[in-house]
């Protein structure tokens, strides 16, 4: 090598070093997959979400112990009835573009996410009128009361109810907003955003935090860094070496094979997010054969067991993971173990005598094999042998998520672009609430995917939404369950708690369900 | 020359058009609808036929492709499904770490490739010889990822003395792109390297043989000045060449090399197209990456002309 390249590559590491040391104030995140739109209202993506917190506010939001709380909103005054709410912005917010935030752009933007979102639709369903009576104030008119219009309004998970400028929250909800403004902390640099590579936000003077502590996404958002950049990194060793080497500071999720990384390392650690822990399924569609016959869905049940798919994909880390078959998952105020025999045992046996029964035709289950997502693809070389076992007929097409993602959205038979069964996974706040959860909704044709049908669960939603007291609400709860697992509008395979990775010169982090940022900051 | 060069130039436009068509085709019997990718989990189907018809997916695939080509004559590729940005600039936005990723590459793997080949030829059969080949060979059969991760772990974990992953930006100064491409381009040349160092070999080792070199010799010349001036200087239309079509698998390479360095290039931006099934990009992209592939091919044949005077003749 010329001794002039040498030179250049030393003072090319210099001036790296240099670059360094000015960076301090930025906070440098990857998360799971690219920010494409800043729109968490267009798109029910958790990394939307996730990097939309940095840049929006909301009414009210929820703090550690699940309660909401005030967070835009100063709060929120119920009449005796309980059907009309007068809720009263508090001083001091203005958008990034300068502009104050009005009641008028907090009634706009929640119309907006009250078209998408399965809560909104819920509230909307229950609204006479919602109108901004002065600058200041809005007032939500219901028909009929419902106890969880603040809870709808503080809502942490997909969609999240964030307040956006009237005029951008006139667009349909099915168009991402363009260049979005929002009123959080962190303020977007649209010339810098480059899609597929990185998202740079800087702090946003003008914002005001609440006076109280953070907790979890309610409390003060105090932004201690002056710039943030969330990195598309989508290679996960690329993206934990960076880590180690100090060049980013959080990675979203490090798989269980790569947590040794972090032996004996520094500069990073990983953190089991307890909160953020989420949980695997297999969806049964309900509209093809098999899986139209609840005794067929039964015999599915009877053929798998949680602890195979939970090793395939986190290996010998066993404290990352648990059986469960709580479907509003376990150690959470609804948590049972109501009906659950069936879903845990696995009865190879006992399958084919219900096949048998149900007259079992030998149709094969045709398994969309997606083989682009890790775990996903080692789930379906375990389920494969599982079925085979209990004497199903299993015809296995190996594809990629896309192709999957498209596909489930299908009502038709197998033969014309339809299914039978896939694998997804769901969050611990969108699940373990009886109103979020997708799996208890028993709303046939208007359901989520698998299109499971039943009445008693409608009725039992109904119920659970003007539900007072808590044992009323754990009863009904319970009966969900009951209901879901007799249905099976989807097999459980297990809870997982990921973990996360942070570089250790980092104080301040949330853990919860969803990642937040404020409040964190860097000790030197 | 001039006549030769526009003749080539007019010869590539059938070409890209049946690439179009093809990729076009391709991408579209693809099984996956990037409609309900982009409506998402909630989505009800009236809205995702809403987005399907704003992106005129339920018109005809004829009646689409002759949309995309009206619009890509007069140099509009249409907007990303995906971000809803114009192809044009996703892709002038990633043009310059690809350019110099494989700049820097073809750099390097020149001033390793052709003197390692040249030597093997010089020394061939003896030990310097068989592990020059040896090298070549491995760097050949490890994938280039493989490569990667190693020079990762060693120069950017162990040692720091590159970054892992990222690139810096020329506007931020050359010294700081240099550093950030460092380690990719290693990894790339070494694949690289592998292909040239071979063929140079052999047709230097073809030129050893010519009246001409013993002519030199006879005439007392020293070794380097024979292998180096004149038998190199004869072996430049078979290397140029082999040069023009490893330009071609650099391509490849740039795609993984660009996933594991976290590059934000073309080829990254053609993986993330492919998966989210994100139509006008992945024919903005192949219609580029042809495009050059033409202009390369026309700039080695032109090549032929300086380097062999015969030719010119």
């Amino acid at each position: 090598m010329p001794r002039n390249l040498i030179r250049a590559l030393g003072l090319a590491v210099l001036v790296a070093t240099a670059s360094t040391a000015s960076a301090e104030e930025t906070l440098r995140l990857r998360m799971n997959g690219d920010v494409n739109v800043l729109d968490p209202i267009s798109t029910t993506n958790f990394t939307i979400r996730n990097a939309s917190y940095l840049m929006f506010d909301t009414l009210f939001a929820m703090d550690e112990t699940y309660k909401v709380q005030p967070q835009m909103a100063e709060g929120a005054e119920v009449s005796d009835d309980g059907l009309v709410y007068t809720i009263t912005l508090r001083d001091g917010l203005k958008f990034h573009d300068g502009s104050e935030v009005t009641a008028e752009d907090a009634v706009v933007s929640i119309k907006r996410w009250g078209a998408v979102d399965g809560l909104g639709k819920i509230l909307f369903s229950k609204t006479k009128s919602i109108e901004a009576r002065d600058d200041k104030t809005f007032v939500i008119t219901l028909s009929e009361p419902w106890g969880l219009v603040l809870d709808a309004l503080g809502k942490i998970s997909s969609n999240v109810p964030v307040i956006m400028p009237a005029e951008q929250a006139a667009q349909p909800a099915s168009e991402a907003v363009n260049n979005p403004i929002g009123s959080g902390p962190y303020k977007l640099l649209p010339d810098e955003w480059v899609p597929g590579s990185v998202v740079v936000l800087e702090k946003f003077e003008d914002y005001v935090p609440r006076d109280e502590p953070a907790s979890l996404a309610a409390g003060g958002k105090v932004a201690h860094f002056d710039r943030v950049e969330i990195q598309y990194i989508p290679d996960t060793a690329t993206a934990i070496n960076a880590l180690i080497a100090g060049e980013i500071d959080w990675i979203e999720e490090v798989p269980a094979d790569m947590l040794m990384f972090f032996d004996g390392v520094e500069t990073a650690k990983t953190v089991a997010a307890k909160q953020s822990g989420n949980s695997a399924q297999l969806v049964v569609n309900h509209l093809n054969p098999p899986f139209d016959n609840p005794k067929i869905r039964h015999a599915l049940q009877l053929a798998v067991e949680q602890t195979p798919f939970m090793q395939a994909a986190f290996g010998d880390a066993t404290d990352t993971y648990l059986e469960c078959a709580a479907v509003f998952f376990c150690d959470t105020t609804y948590a049972t173990d109501v009906n659950t025999d069936r879903v845990l045992k696995r009865e190879p046996e006992a399958a084919k005598k219900l096949l048998e029964e149900a007259g079992y035709d030998g149709t094969p289950v045709t398994i969309l094999h997606v083989t682009d997502i890790a775990s996903q693809d080692n789930f379906y070389s375990v389920l494969e042998p599982m079925l085979k076992d209990a004497g199903f007929n299993v015809d296995v097409q190996p594809t990629d998520w896309a192709t999957v993602a498209t596909r489930r959205a299908s009502k038709e038979s197998v033969e014309n672009g339809g299914w039978n069964v896939f694998f997804t996974g769901w969050g611990f706040v969108d699940q373990s609430n009886p109103m979020t959860n997708v799996y208890v909704s028993g709303d046939c044709d208007n359901a989520w995917f698998g299109w499971a049908c039943s009445e008693r669960l409608q009725e039992l939603r109904k119920q659970f939404a003007v539900a007072t007291s808590d044992e009323e609400k754990k009863k009904l709860a319970t009966e969900m369950q009951e209901i879901t697992h007799d249905l099976v509008s989807y097999v459980p395979l297990g809870q997982a708690f990921p973990s996360v990775g942070i570089a250790t010169d980092l104080k301040g982090y949330i853990d919860g369900p969803v990642p937040f940022f404020w409040n964190l900051e860097r000790v030197n | 020359m001039l006549r030769y060069a526009a003749g080539r130039v007019l010869a590539g436009i059938p070409t890209l058009l049946l690439v179009s068509i093809f990729i076009f085709s391709l991408a579209h019997v693809t099984p996956g609808d990037p409609a309900v990718l982009l409506a998402g989990d909630n989505a009800t189907p009236a809205q995702v036929e809403e987005i399907r018809s704003r992106l005129h997916l339920d018109l005809p695939l004829w009646q689409q492709f002759g949309i995309w080509l009206g619009d890509a004559l007069q140099f509009d590729l249409g907007n990303s499904i995906y971000s809803g940005k114009p192809v044009t600039e996703l892709i002038a936005q990633r043009i310059e770490p690809t350019l110099v990723l494989s700049l820097v590459t073809l750099v390097l793997t020149v001033l390793i490739a052709v003197p390692l080949g040249a030597i093997s030829a010089w020394k061939a059969n003896s030990i310097v010889d068989r592990i020059s080949m040896g090298v070549a060979v491995a760097g050949f059969s490890i994938p280039v990822f493989v490569i990667a991760y190693l020079l990762v772990y060693f120069f950017a974990v162990k040692m720091r003395l590159f970054p892992v992953q990222g690139y810096k930006w020329l506007a931020d100064g050359w010294l700081t792109t240099l550093n950030s491409v460092t380690l990719p381009s290693i990894a790339l040349a070494f694949v690289f390297s592998a292909l040239i160092a071979r063929v140079t070999r052999a047709s230097v080792l073809d030129a050893l043989g010519e009246n001409y070199i013993r002519t030199a010799r006879a005439k007392g010349l020293g070794p380097s000045r024979i292998l180096f001036i004149h038998a190199l200087k004869s072996v430049g239309v078979p290397v140029v060449t082999v040069i023009g079509i490893g330009l071609a698998t650099l391509v490849g390479g740039v795609v993984v090399t660009e996933s594991v360095f976290n590059i934000p290039g073309i080829g990254r931006l053609t993986v993330d197209a492919v998966t989210r099934r994100d139509y006008p990009v992945i024919q903005g992209v192949i219609l580029f990456f042809s495009a050059s592939l033409i202009l390369i091919n026309l700039l080695v044949d032109l090549s032929y002309a300086f380097i062999d005077p015969r030719i010119r003749e």
